[in-house]
């Protein structure tokens, strides 16, 4: 296996369990408040319906779309998908955001669904399945369109029709089992998992390979070819380490509390209504 | 409509959800694209004025979410 396949099988891997891991939160409190059953029915339909969105885009893809075009479009949307994350953990990091906090969001869905009226039942619930279906795929989707982008784009690189995708889908199953047999283990939300650490490593490669490959659609010859990937790596981790240097004395100060995601993404939802 | 521009919201927020990293991105891409293309200026230069577009999208994202805020 090529480093370029690595490089995608571990960016897959890590990803993935960020986004299952927050969807495994939401599972268990359908679990606890409804039913287990309920819950693993949604689960399954959403990981079925994500592995149909993989295999039609993904194919569709690697099948129709000039590599020129693929490098451009996968570019854009990994530089887009990558800074959106680096600049959450830069957030974070620096103590502007609150870090995200896995126990918090599960005793907030918990009391949201108790305020409901939801109780314990043995029959499968259609309230109970839907929301375990919605979270999964919400969050899968994440995970479908890193495989789709990094894997349709490691096979234009590596020259090997298919197994790109197939590497990248690996590294996303490998990290549904691992949240799954986790969660099963601890039968609470994984706190544990460095979720901030790893969206910030997650971020750091989304940006670097984006740019890559963005640049080589734009017509750019890298300098070494291949070899500037760390490169760019090192380069992104410098100047995040430079901004949250520059951000950290803005934090509030120990005991007030940093604004949450919502308080945060509000003014971007209010540019679009507006 | 309302569907619609719930569509449009969700699409805009999934793939970005910051206006300026979007709109400093689409700069970033098109200016290479003529530079590259186009005008086929050196790469070096098209390289690193890719690189330094992105860069500033992200430090001047992070300065909005500064307004208001001083040093402590």
């Amino acid at each position: 296996m090529t480093g370029a396949l690595w490089a995608v099988l571990i960016a897959a891997f890590l990803a993935s369990t960020v986004e299952f891991v927050e969807a495994f939160t939401i599972v268990l409190v359908v679990g606890v408040t409804v039913n287990w059953r309920s819950s693993f029915v949604g689960t399954l339909a959403a990981v079925g319906a994500l592995a149909v969105i993989v295999g039609i885009f993904g194919t569709a893809l690697v099948v129709f779309v000039p590599i020129n075009a693929l490098r451009l479009a996968v570019g854009l949307l990994l530089v887009l998908f990558g800074l959106k994350w680096l600049k959450k953990a830069i957030l974070r990091y620096s103590g502007l955001k609150a870090m995200h906090d896995e126990e918090a969001i599960y005793e907030e869905q918990l009391a949201e669904m108790r305020a409901r009226g939801e109780r314990p039942s043995v029959r499968v619930d259609p309230f109970g399945v839907a929301t375990s279906f919605k979270s999964v795929l919400l969050e899968g989707l994440e995970v479908a369109f890193i495989v789709i982008t990094f894997g349709s784009q490691a096979n234009a690189s590596a020259n090997a029709k298919g197994t790109g995708i197939l590497i990248a889908a690996l590294g996303a199953a490998a990290a549904l089992i691992l949240v799954v047999a986790l969660g099963a283990l601890v039968r609470a939300p994984l706190q544990r998992v460095p979720e901030n650490t790893l969206k910030f490593v997650v971020g750091i490669m989304l940006t670097s390979f984006g740019t890559f490959w963005g640049g080589e659609g734009i017509g750019i010859s890298w300098w070494h070819e291949d070899l500037f990937l760390p490169i760019l790596v090192v380069f992104y981790l410098a100047v995040t380490g430079i901004l949250i240097l520059w951000m950290r004395p803005y934090a509030p100060r120990k005991g007030a509390p940093a604004p949450t995601e919502q308080e945060l993404e509000q003014p971007a939802q209010q540019e679009v209504i507006g | 409509m309302n569907r619609i521009t719930g569509a449009i919201k969700a699409t805009y927020n999934f793939f970005s959800g910051d206006a300026i990293i979007l709109s400093a991105v689409i700069v970033a891409f098109v200016l290479g694209i003529i530079l590259a293309q186009a005008v086929k200026a050196p790469n070096v230069v098209v390289a690193l004025l890719f690189v330094a577009i992105i860069v500033a999208s992200l430090v001047a994202t992070l300065s909005r979410e500064l307004v208001g805020r001083k040093r402590s």
